[in-house]
């Protein structure tokens, strides 16, 4: 029938199309569904230790970054300097946040760092974008819906819809439903 | 054709130049008077409900979601929190240390004791902060809900 021809140059077609999205979504998906147990987007290093701050006027605050990132050997480039409070100084540079205890030198470091493709990923996968790759993403979600749907009849017979297919369409119709059961 | 194509490359160079200074979050900030953090945090009754404008440097930012950010006082020691929805703004790690202007209305987060204790721990634990429970004393949390923001680069 023709029908079917089309149905199956459409599948093909959108399936190529469709396939490179779906593996950047892929990968950001699993990423993202475990995001209570690590941080997908960036590479966080969190680091204490102590520097030398005798000698250095406690108000100056300048005086007290450059002596902080001297001694902690941080040359990225300075964002700003922010008092705090009479005992905190936090620095900011690029991809460090540094947190001193001025009293007795404690340094706190948070180091971040972008993920390399996953961060890209979860960018386009969480439309970060937005503008207008909210509506290419769209797209892509109205493509998905199609493949699937002419997925549905891409053979004929036993192996078909009327066959095998109803059977594990139904299955993967009855899994969400039975969860949504289970935590209900 | 040479020029033509040098014209297009400086044209490309220069627009972003042009927009280096500062990047636009959510609907951006329409208000015009700026609010000082220390007013809201004195009073916070006569603002709950309202959307204010306030401006300061960006302390800390949720390092998973990018779905809050500390933005200093301007008394020394107080900072307030801006709480956007997931995923609507999502503020980069590398906005901390910035100056924000950002946009929002202002909220009382209503929790018990023992919820902020557990919220302010999780947040520092989220930070992988140490966190001092003791150090708990107010259980009013005023933050705002923020609508937009605009970042120095």
């Amino acid at each position: 029938m023709k029908w079917r021809k089309w149905n199956n140059i459409i599948h093909r077609d959108l399936g190529y199309l469709c396939f490179g999205l779906t593996i950047i979504y892929v990968v950001s998906g699993v990423a993202v569904n475990h995001i209570q147990d690590w941080n997908p987007t960036y590479r966080i290093e969190r680091q204490s230790s102590q520097v030398n701050l005798s000698g250095v006027d406690s108000a100056n605050n300048n005086a007290l970054a450059l002596t902080v990132l001297d001694q902690l050997g941080e040359t990225a480039p300075l964002k700003s300097i922010f008092r705090v409070d009479d005992t905190t100084l936090k620095i900011f540079v690029v991809d460090n946040n540094i947190t001193v205890t001025i009293n007795d030198g404690l340094v706190f470091q948070e180091k971040s760092n972008k993920r390399a493709i996953l961060y890209q990923a979860n960018f386009l996968h969480l439309n970060h974008a937005k503008k207008w790759w909210t509506w290419f993403a769209d797209l892509y979600a109205l493509a998905l819906g199609l493949l699937a749907m002419t997925g549905l009849f891409v053979l004929r017979g036993k192996k078909g819809i009327t066959g095998r297919g109803m059977w594990l369409t139904g299955t993967g119709l009855l899994i969400p439903l039975f969860f949504l059961w289970l935590y209900s | 054709m040479k020029r033509t194509l040098l014209f297009f490359l400086l044209f490309i160079l220069a627009v972003p130049a042009a927009h280096a200074t500062a990047k636009t979050y959510g609907k951006g900030v329409h208000v015009q008077e700026k609010t000082a953090v220390s007013a809201i945090l004195d009073n916070p009754d006569t603002y709950i409900g309202k959307t204010v404008r306030v401006e300061g440097i960006i302390l800390e930012v949720c390092a998973k979601r990018g779905c809050w950010v500390y933005v200093a006082g301007d008394r020394q020691g107080e900072k307030i929190q801006v709480k956007v929805t997931d995923g609507e703004i999502v503020f980069p790690m590398s906005a901390a240390g910035r100056m924000a202007v950002v946009e929002g209305i202002v909220e009382e987060l209503k929790l018990s004791k023992k919820e902020m204790t557990q919220y302010l721990q999780h947040l520092a634990e989220e930070k992988g902060q140490p966190f001092d429970p003791s150090t708990v004393k107010d259980e009013r949390m005023i933050r705002l809900i923020g609508l937009g923001a605009e970042i120095t680069e």
